[in-house]
C-alpha cells in the first residue's frame, strides 16, 4: 500500500503541486436487523479505493476512484492537480496548512471478539430474542432489533514524509418497540436511538448492552405512553438524560465549534456558526457547570483514532472550559487561520471523500450530582429521555428537540409520564441555565453513527460523553 | 476505471447472477461519475471527483434471502460477494412471507443521459461558479455554494429474467448570497444537463434577495397565512413521502393515509401523485428489482387515493406492484422517489398579492418529524423571510420556527401556482409549485 500510496503522490508533484497527500481505504461492514418475528435484512459490504488530496497554484484538487493499481493512482495525482488548477480560476488567499510532524507508525483500535468471525446464526437468534420479548406487549404492534459492525483498515501518506497505517473496528446495535393505537404512534429505544448505540470494539459491545434483557421494558413503556398525557406546554426546569444531553452537545457545541463552519465553507449547505473567531477566550457560552472537551483518545469511542485524515496526532481538548468558549475543532488550514496547530480533527467517511472538520468525542465533562439527588431538588419540572426529533437552524442558535419519553416532577418526585415531550431554545441561553450536573457514575459515551455534513454527503462516526443535567426556565411542549 | 455504459452494466448484472449459487438471485449494479466544485467567501474551496462501480447480489434459497455488496470487480472478489450473499441466505431462518424475486416485465426505457451532462468537466464547473461570484463579489456580497454534475448508470438483472439498463444525468447548482447587514439569498438549479443554467442569473437572483433581507426584524410567534416558495414546499411533500406515501407505514397503521384512503384529507387544490416516467422527469423509469415505476395517484383534489408498493408489499396487501423498491435488503419499505404536485392557476406575484398580512418563506432548514401520522414538522425559514403586508413583501424577518402539521397544512391550501420547479430532497427529487396557506404555526424564532 505504501507504494501505490506515493505513487499517486509523486506523480502529483511532479505536476507541480505544492501538497498532496493519499489515502487508501479498506472497509467491511455487516448489518442484522429483525422486524417482528422476521429477519429482515443480512447483509455484508466491501469497499476499496484511493483518494488523492492535492494544493496546486494555491487551491485544492482531489480525485478518487475504486481501481487501486499504481497506473491508477498516478493517474489520480495528476487529475488532482488538474481540478486544483480549476480551482484556480476562483481562488482567494492561498491554501496554507499549519505545521504537523511526520510520522511512519500504525494504530490498532480494540477489539476483543472479532465481530466478523461470530456466526450469523448467534446473531439472528440474540436479535429474535429481544423482538419476541417486545411482542410480547399487547400493545407494541412493530418491533425492530438491528446490529451492525465495521472495520476500516486505512493508510495515508503525505509529500511531506508521513506514513500511517490505522485499522479499528466498531460494533452497535439496538432495539425499538413502537405502540400504535387510535392513530397515534409511539416509540420507546435501548440503548439509544436512531441506530442505537456504536462503540469501538468487537462483539462484546452487544453482548455488554444486552437487549433481550431490557426488551421487556422497552416495550412497556412503549405501551404506556399510549395512555400517558401530553407534555404541557409551558416554562420549567427541565432535566435531561444523558443519551439526549449527548446529541444536545453534538448539536449545539459540537457543529458550532467547527472552524470551517465559523470560517463560513459550509455556509451554503449544513449552514455556519453564530460563534467567531473573536469570541475565542471571550464569550460566556454557559454557566461555570460546563466544561466541554473534545477528546480523540477515549477508549472504547467511535469517535477515537491514532491519527486524524490529515495525518494530526489524536489529542484532548477543551472548546468550553468553565462557560467560557476556550476551542474549537480546527483542520490543518483553519487552525493555521488563527495562529493555532490542528487539533486533529479531519475525518473522511471513505476513500472517495475529503477529510472535513469532524467531531472526535464531544463531551459535557461531569459533575458531582447524583439523578436521584437532582431530582429530589427540582420542585417543579420535567425529565425526559431519549431523542426522537431534533431541529436546529443556520448559525446553531434556535434548536428545538422531542423525546421518546418524559415524566413530570412535582415536589422533588418524578410523577406522572408524558408523551411526546419537546422542548425549544437559544444555544447561549440555554447552556447558561444549566445549574447542575451529573456524576461521572451517570457519565456514559454515546456513539453516533450517523452525522451528516458536507456536500457530496459524509457520514462521521462520533462521539459524545454526558450525564445527565439540569437547565432552569426552558420552554416545553412547542405546539403541543 | 471508468463508468460503465447500461450495455456493460447490464452484461455484469447478468454475469453476477450467473455466478450466485442459490435458488435464484438478483443483481444491481450501480455505476457512477459525481463532481462537485464548491465556493464559499467568493472562492473555490473544495473541487472533488469519483468514480466507483458496485454490485449487490441478493441471493435466494427457497424463502430465505441475503444480501452483499462490494466495489471489487475482479472474478474472485465478484465470486466472493455471490458467496457472502449465498451464505447470508443460509443462515436467514424462513420467511413464508417472502413471495421470491419478481419477473421480468417489459420496461420502455427513454434515452435520460444528457451528452451535454458528459462535458460539464471541472473548468466549466468552475466557469459557473465564476459567474456566480462576480454578480455577488461586485457588490460586496458573500457567495457560497455549490456546481455538481452526477452521470449514473444502473442496471437490474435477475435470474429470473429480469435485465434492465438505464443511464441518467443531472446538475445541480446552489448559491447563497449573504451580505453584512443580515440579509441572506437563495437560488437552485436541478436539471439534467446544464442548459438552462445561467449562471449571472442564478448569482443575481440571490444576491437580490439578499440585499432585499437585509436588517431582519422580530415576528411574534403565532398563527400566519404564509406563501411558500416551491423550495420551501418540497421539504413538506418529501415528508409525506418518507412518513405517509408507502404500503409499509399504511399498513402498519403509522400514515395519514390509514383508514383514509377515499376520504377528502387534503384541499381539493392539492392532487399530488408519484411519477417517474412524466416527461420532466429525468431519473430512472424502473425499480431497484427491475421493475416498470407506475404512476400512482396518492392525493387526488384532497382525497387520499393510494400508496406505493413494491414485490413483498404488493404480495402482503394484494396491490398492485407500483415499482417502488429501494434496494435490497430494505428495512423501510417501498418509496416515493418522483413526486410531483400538480400546478395551480396563479403566480408567486399573484399569491403574496391576496395577502393582506402573512408572511414570505423562500426556503426551510433543518426539517424533522415530531410526530409521525399527522406528520408534524418542525424546522426554520431560511435565506429570505419577509412580512407579507397589503400584497407586497415588506419588513424582512429573522429565520423562523415552525412547528406544524403538514396534513393539517395542505388542507388548508388557499392557492397553488402554474410555476413548479424540481429540487433534490431525502427521497428522490420534487415537482412542486408554489402553495399559499392559512393557519401557519410559527413557534419561535432565531436569536
Amino acid at each position: 500500500m505504501r507504494d501505490l500510496v506515493f505513487a499517486a503522490i509523486n506523480a502529483a508533484l511532479v505536476k507541480g503541486a505544492r501538497y498532496a497527500d493519499a489515502r487508501i481505504v479498506d472497509s467491511r461492514e455487516q448489518k442484522v436487523s429483525v422486524s417482528d418475528g422476521r429477519v429482515e435484512a443480512i447483509e455484508s459490504g466491501e469497499s476499496f479505493g484511493i483518494g488523492v488530496r492535492v494544493i496546486a497554484d494555491g487551491s485544492w484538487g482531489f480525485a478518487s476512484s475504486a481501481a487501486v493499481t499504481t497506473e491508477a493512482a498516478e493517474q489520480l495525482g495528476r487529475q488532482a492537480v488538474a481540478i486544483a488548477r480549476a480551482s484556480a480560476l476562483v481562488a482567494g488567499a492561498p491554501v496554507n496548512l499549519a505545521d504537523v510532524g511526520t510520522f511512519d507508525t500504525r494504530w490498532d483500535g480494540p477489539c476483543e471478539v472479532d465481530p466478523f468471525a461470530v456466526s450469523l446464526e448467534e446473531k439472528i437468534a440474540l436479535l429474535l430474542e429481544a423482538d419476541k420479548a417486545m411482542h410480547a406487549e399487547d400493545a407494541v404492534k412493530l418491533t425492530k432489533s438491528h446490529m451492525g459492525f465495521f472495520r476500516a483498515h486505512k493508510c495515508f501518506g503525505s509529500s511531506e514524509g508521513s506514513y500511517i497505517e490505522q485499522t479499528y473496528t466498531e460494533s452497535g446495535g439496538g432495539i425499538t418497540a413502537v405502540a400504535v393505537a387510535g392513530g397515534e404512534v409511539l416509540t420507546r429505544s435501548y440503548p439509544n436511538s436512531h441506530g442505537g448505540n456504536w462503540l469501538q470494539g468487537g462483539y462484546e459491545v452487544i453482548r455488554g448492552f444486552d437487549l433481550a434483557g431490557h426488551a421487556p421494558r422497552v416495550a412497556e413503556e412503549a405501551a404506556a405512553l399510549l395512555s400517558a398525557a401530553p407534555c404541557p406546554p409551558g416554562v420549567t426546569d427541565l432535566i435531561i438524560d444523558g443519551s439526549q444531553l449527548g446529541l444536545q452537545v453534538h448539536e449545539s457545541i459540537g457543529h458550532p465549534t467547527e472552524l470551517d463552519r465559523v470560517l463560513g465553507d459550509e455556509a451554503a449547505f449544513a449552514g455556519t456558526s453564530f460563534l467567531g473567531v473573536r469570541d475565542l477566550g471571550q464569550l460566556r457560552y454557559g454557566s461555570e457547570h460546563v466544561t466541554v472537551t473534545a477528546d480523540a483518545t477515549v477508549a472504547g469511542s467511535i469517535g477515537s483514532f491514532g491519527f486524524d485524515d490529515e495525518g494530526v496526532p489524536a489529542q484532548r481538548d477543551h472548546l468550553i472550559t468553565g462557560g467560557t468558549l476556550t476551542g474549537f475543532l480546527t483542520s490543518r488550514e483553519s487552525a493555521r487561520a488563527i495562529s493555532r496547530t490542528s487539533n486533529g480533527c479531519m475525518r473522511a467517511d471513505g476513500w472517495n471523500r475529503i477529510p472535513l472538520i469532524r467531531m472526535t468525542t464531544v463531551s459535557l465533562e461531569p459533575g458531582e450530582w447524583s439523578l436521584d439527588d437532582l431530582i429530589a431538588d427540582t420542585d417543579d419540572g420535567l425529565y425526559v429521555e431519549t431523542n426522537s426529533s431534533w431541529s436546529i437552524d443556520d448559525k446553531r442558535l434556535n434548536f428545538q428537540f422531542a423525546c421518546e419519553i418524559g415524566w413530570e416532577i412535582k415536589d422533588g418526585k418524578r410523577t406522572r409520564m408524558v408523551k411526546n415531550p419537546n422542548y425549544t431554545g437559544i444555544t447561549p441561553k440555554f447552556w447558561n441555565s444549566c445549574d447542575a450536573v451529573c456524576s461521572r457514575d451517570h457519565w456514559k459515551v454515546w456513539g453516533l453513527p450517523n452525522c451528516g455534513k458536507g456536500e457530496p454527503m459524509q457520514v462521521a462516526h462520533v462521539a459524545h460523553g454526558a450525564s445527565p443535567a439540569r437547565f432552569r426556565g426552558i420552554q416545553v411542549g412547542v405546539g403541543r | 476505471m471508468s463508468r460503465l455504459t447500461a450495455d456493460q452494466a447490464r452484461q455484469l448484472a447478468a454475469r453476477v447472477v450467473a455466478l450466485t449459487q442459490a435458488d435464484a438471485a438478483e443483481v444491481v449494479v450501480v455505476s457512477a461519475d459525481d463532481s462537485l466544485t464548491r465556493f464559499a467567501e467568493n472562492r473555490i474551496h473544495q473541487n472533488v471527483t469519483e468514480t466507483d462501480t458496485r454490485i449487490s447480489v441478493r441471493a435466494v434459497l427457497g424463502d430465505r434471502q441475503g444480501v452483499a455488496s462490494t466495489n471489487r470487480l475482479d472474478e474472485a472478489s465478484l465470486a466472493g460477494c455471490c458467496a457472502a450473499a449465498v451464505a447470508a441466505a443460509s443462515a436467514a431462518p424462513a420467511d413464508p412471507a417472502f413471495p421470491g424475486l419478481p419477473s421480468p416485465v417489459p420496461v420502455q426505457t427513454p434515452v435520460r443521459a444528457a451528452e451535454a451532462a458528459a462535458g460539464f468537466g471541472p473548468e466549466q464547473r468552475a466557469e459557473v461558479a465564476l459567474g456566480i461570484v462576480r454578480q455577488c463579489s461586485s457588490r460586496l456580497i458573500q457567495a457560497a455554494g455549490g456546481v455538481a454534475s452526477t452521470l449514473q448508470t444502473v442496471a437490474i438483472g435477475n435470474s429470473l429474467g429480469v435485465d434492465v439498463g438505464m443511464e441518467t444525468t443531472s446538475v445541480r447548482a446552489t448559491v447563497l448570497a449573504q451580505t453584512d447587514r443580515a440579509g441572506s439569498g437563495w437560488a437552485s438549479f436541478h436539471g439534467p444537463d446544464p442548459t438552462g443554467l445561467v449562471a449571472d442569473a442564478l448569482g443575481d437572483e440571490a444576491a437580490t434577495l439578499a440585499r432585499r433581507s437585509e436588517y431582519p426584524a422580530d415576528l411574534e410567534p403565532g398563527s400566519y397565512t404564509v406563501v411558500l416558495a416551491p423550495e420551501a414546499v418540497a421539504d413538506i411533500v418529501d415528508f409525506l413521502g418518507y412518513l405517509g406515501f408507502s404500503a409499509r407505514s399504511f399498513e402498519e397503521g403509522r400514515s395519514f393515509l390509514s383508514g383514509n384512503l377515499e376520504k377528502r384529507i387534503m384541499s381539493e387544490l392539492v392532487t399530488i401523485s408519484d411519477n417517474a416516467c412524466a416527461p420532466e422527469s429525468f431519473g430512472l423509469v424502473f425499480d431497484y428489482e427491475g421493475m416498470p415505476k407506475r404512476r400512482v395517484p396518492l392525493i387526488e383534489n384532497g382525497v387520499a387515493t393510494g400508496v406505493v408498493t413494491d414485490s413483498y408489499w404488493a404480495a402482503r396487501t394484494g396491490r398492485a406492484n407500483t415499482g417502488h423498491a429501494l434496494p435490497a435488503p430494505n428495512a423501510f419499505g417501498p418509496m416515493t422517489l418522483d413526486l410531483m404536485m400538480d400546478a395551480g392557476e396563479t403566480t408567486l406575484d399573484e399569491l403574496i398579492g391576496s395577502v393582506e398580512r402573512g408572511v414570505y418563506v423562500t426556503r426551510f432548514h433543518y426539517v424533522n418529524a415530531e410526530d409521525p401520522v399527522p406528520v408534524t414538522l418542525t424546522g426554520m425559514t431560511r435565506d429570505g423571510t419577509f412580512l407579507i403586508e397589503d400584497g407586497e413583501l415588506a419588513t424582512p424577518l429573522k429565520n423562523q420556527r415552525f412547528t406544524q402539521g403538514a396534513v393539517a397544512a395542505l388542507n388548508a391550501v388557499k392557492g397553488v401556482t402554474r410555476d413548479r420547479a424540481f429540487f433534490d430532497v431525502m427521497l428522490g427529487s420534487a415537482l412542486v409549485p408554489g402553495l399559499l396557506i392559512d393557519g401557519w404555526e410559527f413557534t419561535g424564532q432565531t436569536g
